[in-house]
């Protein structure tokens, strides 16, 4: 006998899933306002420490010392631009792999996984929601954070945000991934907080990563998001790079391949398993 | 023949009750504690990896030639940043788990809807808030010893000061961490939105308590309030007992001051937990989320 498949899973109908994710995702943030709002001071509130420690390195303003590392006295800028970055990238991590462990929780992952959806479709949809959410939250904080503590970019805008793509799309291979870590060991905070703050310090978000003591700048320089923070920073606060600039580029680009491929391998494999074990619907 | 009808709670609590359901929260919140294995990475990890960014941070501010580590010197007092970094950081990471852990406590369980079933039992409610906080302060003690393990053999901060005015130190500030813990589960339960309060809250530790600064570099209106936050005196003598060797009169003020905000953040949760108890039973939104 031959059986077939009630649901017709057409393109459209993908586009539609994935539309219903978004705005489900979409609504349920906004229905906790004030965690909206602390979305735009936390950053801020992390980066607060930051300005007063650095304060008491420097002379009128100006980090001399921290210059020598990253070619500019203006430690601020620097790390503000490091900040909203970071924030895209837990964005990526925060999507995927929390919104996976949320559905667990609330014992709607297993009917969810059931639908004839493409798997990754689900990841981005939850992932996509979180990336506009931090492009409107990093504007609002980047805003405060130039009237509290100066913010100052005079470069190309337009050529800052070249290496920005093949870094984010590289990222989400990563996050395919993470998310199937997972949904294997259905644990997410400290899985999500110990490899984002690690990705954070390695990838040089709050300092240049030529400070790292040597045996650990081999970590550093083995992160794609290492080459896209110093890309973006050169072009905007005219920071010095670790390679030549256009070779971090084609770097990015090398890295966002093999990144969305082992992400995907790894995704598909860890799945297969995870619903071989039976364990889908547990937390 | 009596038309009244003697109605009686088969239940019957008493003090001995009380402490059953208390131990029987302790074993469950271990139970559910020890399941996850990746609490061992965090026990770890954490202390190593977040003072890690500010301490690399202070190295990249400090100069190739150590130019910015001479004015940081001249401006603070200080002869070096990692261990006093180190000891701020660990301080603010124990008050941010507490308030993660057993602020959400009461919070988490209303997420996974047992928390009315639960309310309805005949038991001392208050036990729910304290039988988590029990677990939740033996994970913070082998915490606190690995971090001083990691930041001794790793990070080589050397430990001049007393291991017993230390422990005296976690003593003494375990009412205030664990109060204002207390009152933020009670608030949490009430206004829902969970992360926004420990983001308001946990942030106001890491900007006016110098985790990471002497205070003095702060404006004065800060230095100010952080003077009514109790982290502040736990940061200052937990540096005093661990890194120095001044001893008990170096940090008698500081255990003073605990002493009191202990007291005031105990008995502020106690209240808001009593509060928040009463308004459930009138509103009856306790498993509403």
């Amino acid at each position: 006998m031959q059986t077939q498949s009630l649901s017709q899973p057409t393109f459209a109908s993908h586009l539609n899933a994935l539309s219903a994710l978004i705005r489900k995702d979409w609504k349920q943030y906004w229905r906790y306002p004030l965690n909206a709002v602390s979305s735009i001071f936390q950053p801020l509130i992390w980066v607060a420490p930051i300005y007063f420690m650095g304060q008491a390195f420097s002379v009128n303003g100006k980090a001399i010392g921290f210059s020598q590392y990253s070619g500019t006295t203006d430690f601020m800028s620097f790390i503000l631009l490091g900040t909203v970055l970071e924030s895209f990238i837990n964005a990526v991590f925060w999507g995927m792999g929390y919104a996976l462990k949320n559905d667990m929780d609330s014992g709607v992952m297993e009917s969810n996984w059931l639908t004839p959806i493409p798997r990754l479709l689900i990841l981005i949809g939850h992932s996509v929601t979180n990336l506009v959410i931090t492009a409107i939250t990093s504007l609002g904080m980047l805003l405060f954070a130039g009237l509290i503590f100066g913010f100052n970019a005079s470069g190309d805008v337009v050529k800052a945000l070249l290496p920005i793509i093949p870094m984010m799309l590289g990222l989400y291979g990563f996050g395919f991934a993470f998310a199937a870590v997972v949904m294997l060991m259905r644990e997410a905070n400290t899985l999500v907080d110990v490899s984002s703050f690690l990705v954070q310090i390695f990838s040089g978000s709050n300092f240049p990563v030529n400070a790292l003591p040597r045996f650990l700048l081999p970590v550093a320089l083995a992160l794609p998001l290492t080459y896209g923070l110093d890309a973006i920073r050169a072009n905007l606060i005219g920071t010095k790079t670790i390679l030549p600039l256009q070779l971090e580029l084609i770097l990015l680009v090398v890295f966002m391949f093999v990144m969305l491929w082992i992400g995907t391998a790894t995704f598909r494999s860890l799945e297969r398993r995870v619903r071989t074990l039976g364990t889908l619907g547990q937390h | 023949m009596s038309s009244e009808l003697n109605v009686r709670s088969l239940a019957v609590p008493g003090f001995s009750a009380d402490l059953q359901a208390l131990w029987a929260v302790v074993r469950r919140e271990w139970t559910i504690f020890v399941r996850y294995p990746s609490w061992i990475i965090a026990l770890f990890i954490w202390p190593v990896i977040f003072p890690m960014g500010y301490i690399l941070t202070a190295r990249a501010l400090s100069g190739v030639d150590g130019s910015g580590l001479t004015t940081f010197q001249n401006r603070t007092g200080l002869t070096e940043y990692v261990g006093y970094i180190a000891v701020g950081t660990m301080v603010w990471m124990w008050q941010n788990i507490v308030l993660w852990a057993v602020g959400y406590s009461l919070r988490n369980e209303q997420m996974r809807g047992t928390l009315e079933s639960n309310w309805l039992s005949p038991t001392w409610r208050f036990a729910y808030l304290l039988g988590s906080s029990i677990p939740q302060m033996v994970s913070m003690l082998m915490l606190m010893l690995v971090s001083g393990l990691e930041y001794r053999f790793l990070f080589g901060v050397h430990f001049s000061g007393s291991l017993w005015l230390t422990l005296l130190v976690i003593l003494a500030a375990i009412p205030s961490v664990y109060g204002l813990g207390f009152a933020f589960a009670s608030v949490v339960i009430t206004l829902k939105e969970a992360n926004a309060f420990v983001f308001l809250v946990r942030g106001i530790v890491m900007i006016f308590c110098g985790i990471t600064y002497p205070l003095a570099m702060l404006p004065n209106w800060m230095q100010s309030v952080s003077q009514w936050l109790p982290q502040t005196y736990v940061i200052h003598a937990m540096r005093t007992a661990a890194l120095s060797a001044e001893g008990f009169s170096a940090i008698a003020f500081d255990l003073k001051m605990l002493a009191l905000f202990g007291l005031f953040w105990l008995a502020v949760g106690y209240l808001l937990f009593n509060i928040m108890e009463r308004r459930a039973r009138q509103t009856g939104a306790i498993g509403q989320y």
